[in-house]
């Protein structure tokens, strides 16, 4: 794999520290509503919501408190949720530690991810993911 | 390996590769093995100007990512509405030289 530690785990801090931020302004301000500022390129063009559409909502949802809602909103939110209360801190205890954990972890589901039968799986929750989307008209 | 077959090599699949990165290539493939050649000219290589179609048209589902072989950045770009619309953006100028690096990549396998 050419990705290397320190390069993977920079990654994941600036992605992690722009989640949160993003979070935070979101759970201040609180009014989804009445914002005319949407993120989704794909929604601004075509009108139609993204499989990810609803994630900001969801993991707000969950913050609150309120995890049917959540659900709701986009299943997605959870896995966001995870990865960003887990992600960097690991990041933070490897590097304190000098020890790759993390960097190993993210090859053995890089690899399962990429199997075809559990690829396979994933597309399909997120087509269907996708079309509870639309429906939902996010 | 045989100069003539190294350039026939070079003009089919140059545009798979930087610019500045093809003269290492062709040096490297003089030197290499004959019988290297039937493996190396079946090779597939991503074509930069697909993908950058596939960046415009599918960006924000992070199919272009996912195309060339980069699965963790396809996933990040799918579960954030392609980072915001910004990465979608950046990735516009950016996926013909990531798809390039791929390539070479793949390429140094043989070489």
């Amino acid at each position: 794999m050419s990705l290397n530690r320190n390069r993977l785990y920079i990654r994941v801090i600036i992605a992690s520290v722009v989640g949160y931020v993003w979070i935070l302004l979101q759970v201040t301000k609180n009014n989804f509503s009445n914002n005319p500022f949407r993120v989704c390129f794909l929604k601004q063009i075509t009108n139609i919501p993204c499989p990810s559409c609803g994630t900001t909502r969801s993991v707000t949802s969950i913050i609150q408190g309120h995890f049917l809602d959540a659900l709701y909103s986009n299943p997605l939110g959870y896995l966001i949720f995870i990865v960003l209360l887990i992600s960097p801190f690991w990041i933070l205890k490897d590097l304190f530690k000098k020890t790759n954990t993390f960097l190993q972890f993210y090859i053995k589901i890089l690899t399962t991810i990429k199997k075809p039968k559990i690829a396979f799986v994933l597309i399909v929750l997120v087509i269907l993911n996708w079309i509870w989307n639309i429906n939902k008209g996010l | 390996m045989d100069a003539q077959k190294v350039d026939l090599f070079i003009m089919t699949n140059g545009k798979f590769f930087e610019s500045h990165q093809i003269n290492v290539i062709r040096d490297r493939m003089l030197q290499i093995d004959e019988s290297k050649w039937s493996a190396l000219s079946v090779t597939q290589f991503k074509d930069p100007t697909t993908i950058l179609i596939v960046s415009l048209l599918a960006g924000p589902l992070g199919i272009d990512r996912f195309m060339i072989g980069d699965t963790a950045m396809g996933i990040g770009k799918l579960i954030t509405c392609g980072g915001f619309g910004i990465w979608t953006i950046v990735d516009w100028f950016l996926i013909q030289k990531a798809t390039r690096e791929k390539n070479i990549e793949k390429i140094q396998r043989f070489l």
